[in-house]
């Protein structure tokens, strides 16, 4: 029989579990300070360039945005259930929930391709040296944002990646899994999945919804 | 079954923050349409942290990081918009 | 080595690589580290020595400009990310910090290995920057140079420093975490060692600072590989915009590197001196207001950037009042060697310079967060002199002084005392003789970043030269005699220094599992003078507990 504990510095299954939720929460604490650096960039940008983005903001599609963010709300949703049921012992209630999670989270990502492509083949996409074409006014600046609008959706879409490929991993790995160790694993990714929630709950206002 | 309804009282509630939002960002009203989407966003993150994340259930300890990460973001912002 | 002892060591676990590379045991954890970053260090001091003697004429006859500038940039990479950021945390605050709380093991052992992994790869990247032709921006990537002009390996050496910030993350959430949750029953926050205090601060600012480094990075990359223009002005970037992200990282960086020393020092005084360390409580929080006070004045670094005068004057002032917990550090420590029994072991010397040369260049540190002065000395080697006299003559001697002092518990072997004070003594005077002439250069006007200079300057530059090379003898001889008395050093008792603290009341060096009995505390930290002890040198287990 294992031991319940996987780390030998504890003596306790609950006492590592706190420290688990502990470690994810100042993991989420470094999360913040490197979303809020980039939404610092953000946020000069568009105290500077304000009309330019204004602008540029409108060619964002709002309608697969609120769809997105109903998505990934969605989501969280599923994972808050996966974790009520992890800690009520029922197992396959669970497993379904993290599935539901995981699958949500590849919605997601096929909507965000979805728009990627469409700013692709009408030439709002600044980078990889693809050309850029914007009738508005100020095209400088509304390739700035542009620039920024592709970088921190990249950069949340890649945390939605991290998030889905480990769901994938516990759920993989769930038959073997002990008891003990399957509610702190849906208890850390938990944490995860909900913080990366919160920021497209702040991307989405910043970003596409710029004085409509 | 008390959680569940929790739960799902809490999605219903981010579903309708966000027409809230989308909805507010179609009337005219200046510099406060930013103002108010990150008020929202800011109840929304309130919503997930506590029932999602059981931010205040979970003892002492995650509360003392949000708290740290909170005062550092502040921080970063505030001196650097002095600069300007 | 007799065999009692050799069974019950954390050494005698295993000894092929497998027992080392797959290892969770937070002991041998550190000595991955500490041999990787001695490799470090002797790289990046082998960068520093070529530039030292590039500089002993004052025309540029060894190196070309063009490596010149890739030899100061890759020094300061390397010995900033490679070395002094994760030097004490990773090393010695990983094989002390869950002894000094009477734990087994930090509370995530395979995370910690992972750090190291996470690190060593981070490590290939810029390793591969510097055989495949180094970078040029200096250690601070500072925009547009980096973005737009600069044609070394800019992306590979950044994003080796990025890779190398999850390592430091990941070890920062460990030691939060651990300090939290494994202390052991008695040991209260304020009977930690400062060690752990300052430990623990650290931990605070590489988890809070570290992924703002990490976006200014990933910026960077973002803009060099896929052409987004967010730093570059004909794009509607900002390059200021780098700086103020950079250095809300660099600046408190510069505390992860020094409060684990303070923390280092805080052991070694009192014990030397057989004194309880003069205002513990001052000196714990003084640490904790360090690692936030020093985020507060990171705009000291951009006063001729071009932010404006309110900004310059209101980070100016702030500048001044972190000195305030550094200082009450400072007298604390002086006045913990009043009225003390003190003895010169090897550690004790390291101490005590660490405690005259951190004085000295945090001084300097106080014309420099004066506005009028920074502008006239801001870029020339004032600065240099500045940083060194801190992060060489503090942080690298706390290092020694620590490294010293816990080498007995971390290999059950004493080294060579006559050689340590032999070597201590060099590396003081090659420090200073390296380093003063730099603030007279300074303040007569040489630039940074130069590798010719007027004729003028050629007296202290050569004195400077000089000083490298006595400097590196001073840091090789420590590598020699300490190797040696891996094979022949005497056996260490388990307290060899009569010191208070959790980690000397088990062997040296410790069992596996840190403690056959776990420890429970009644006492303050620094209980000094440990009555009982003076004429046992050995086993004070009976004694404490």
């Amino acid at each position: 029989m294992k031991s319940p504990t996987t780390s030998i510095a504890f003596d306790r299954p609950a006492r590592e579990t706190a420290a688990d939720s502990f470690a994810m929460w100042v993991l989420i604490g470094s999360e913040v300070m490197l979303f809020g650096a980039i939404l610092l960039v953000f946020m000069f940008a568009r105290l500077s360039y304000g009309d330019a983005f204004a602008g540029a903001a409108k060619h964002l599609s709002l309608p697969l945005g609120t769809a997105n963010t109903v998505v990934l709300i969605t989501s969280s949703f599923a994972m808050a259930l996966a974790h009520m049921y992890t800690a009520a012992r029922r197992w396959r209630a669970a497993g379904w929930a993290l599935a539901a999670t995981a699958l949500l989270g590849v919605v997601f990502l096929a909507i965000k391709a979805t728009e990627y492509a469409r700013e692709f083949s009408e030439g709002l996409a600044p980078v990889l040296g693809a050309p850029f074409i914007y009738k508005g006014p100020d095209p400088v600046h509304a390739e700035f944002f542009f620039g920024l609008y592709f970088a921190m959706t990249s950069l949340h879409a890649l945390h939605l990646i991290c998030g889905v490929i480990v769901i994938g991993g516990i759920l993989a790995l769930w038959p073997r899994t002990i008891e003990a160790s399957r509610f702190r694993r849906v208890q850390a990714i938990g944490l995860y999945w909900h913080f990366v929630d919160i920021v497209w709950v702040f991307l989405f206002p910043v970003l596409y919804l710029i004085n409509r | 079954m008390s959680e569940f309804r929790k739960l799902t009282l809490a999605y219903i509630g981010l579903l309708a923050l966000l027409a809230l939002t989308v909805g507010s960002s179609f009337l005219a009203l200046g510099g406060f349409n930013s103002a108010l989407n990150l008020v929202i966003a800011a109840a929304k993150t309130a919503v997930i942290a506590i029932l999602f994340m059981h931010l205040a259930s979970d003892g002492v300890l995650p509360r003392l990081a949000v708290a740290a990460a909170g005062f550092w973001l502040m921080i970063l912002f505030g001196l650097t918009l002095i600069g300007q | 080595m007799s065999s009692d002892l050799a069974s019950a060591s954390y050494l005698a676990e295993g000894a092929g690589p497998r027992s080392w590379l797959l290892t969770t045991d937070h002991k041998r954890v550190a000595w991955l580290y500490f041999v990787s970053l001695t490799a470090f260090f002797f790289l990046g001091g082998t960068f520093a020595v070529l530039m030292r003697i590039e500089l002993a004429t004052p025309a540029g006859d060894l190196v070309s400009d063009d490596v010149y500038n890739r030899l100061f940039s890759l020094h300061g990479i390397i010995m900033v990310w490679f070395f002094l950021v994760p030097s004490i945390p990773a090393t010695l605050g990983n094989f002390l910090l869950p002894l000094m709380i009477g734990a087994r093991d930090l509370a995530f052992p395979r995370l910690n290995l992972a750090s190291w992994y996470v690190f060593m790869f981070g490590s290939l990247f810029a390793l591969a920057s510097v055989v495949l032709g180094g970078v040029d921006t200096g250690w601070t990537f500072y925009t547009p140079l980096s973005t737009l002009y600069a044609n070394g390996f800019v992306s590979t050496a950044a994003f080796g420093v990025f890779i190398v910030g999850f390592s430091t993350i990941m070890t920062g959430i460990n030691f939060i975490v651990t300090v939290h949750t494994l202390r052991a029953p008695g040991l209260t926050w304020f009977r930690l060692p400062i060690f752990v205090w300052t430990l623990y601060a650290t931990s605070l600012v590489m988890v809070l600072a570290t992924p703002v480094l990490a976006a200014s990075l990933i910026l960077i990359v973002l803009e060099r590989v896929f052409g987004i223009g967010i730093f570059n002005p004909d794009l509607g970037g900002d390059p200021l915009l780098f700086q103020h992200l950079f250095w809300f990282y660099s600046h408190p960086a510069v505390y992860i590197m020094i409060l684990p020393g303070m923390g280092v020092v805080s052991e070694v005084l009192p014990c030397f001196s057989r004194r309880p360390l003069f205002g513990y409580k001052a000196v714990a929080l003084a640490s904790m207001a360090i690692a936030v006070f020093g985020f507060l004045v990171w705009g000291h670094h951009m006063f001729v950037s071009g932010q404006s005068a309110y900004a310059g004057v209101v980070f100016s002032f702030l500048s001044f009042c972190v000195a305030i917990p550094s200082a009450i550090k400072v007298f604390n420590w002086s006045l913990t060697l009043r009225k003390g029994e003190i003895s010169f072991e090897t550690p004790m010397l390291y101490a005590l310079f660490f405690l005259a040369l951190f004085t000295f260049g945090g001084l300097a540190g106080l014309f420099l967060a004066a506005l009028a002065i920074d502008v006239h000395v801001h870029d020339t080697y004032f600065v240099v002199a500045h940083f060194h006299y801190i992060m060489v003559g503090g942080m690298v001697t706390a290092y020694m002084a620590g490294l010293h002092f816990w080498w007995p518990k971390l290999t059950g072997r004493m080294y060579s005392e006559v050689w340590g004070r032999i070597a201590a003594a060099v590396t003081f005077i090659g420090f200073n003789l390296t380093f003063f002439p730099q603030y007279v250069l300074g303040f007569l006007g040489m630039p940074r970043r130069y590798h010719t200079y007027p004729p003028e300057f050629a007296f202290w530059h050569i004195l400077s030269s000089a000083g490298a090379v006595v400097l590196a003898i001073g840091y090789l001889m420590p590598l020699l005699y300490l190797a040696w008395s891996l094979f022949r050093g005497a056996q260490a008792p388990a307290n060899p220094w009569r010191a208070t603290g959790l980690e000397w009341q088990t062997s040296s060096p410790p069992p596996a599992h840190n403690f056959d009995r776990m420890p429970t505390v009644t006492r303050p930290a620094y209980d000094y003078p440990m009555k009982g002890l003076t004429e046992k040198r050995s086993d004070p287990v009976e004694d404490l507990v």
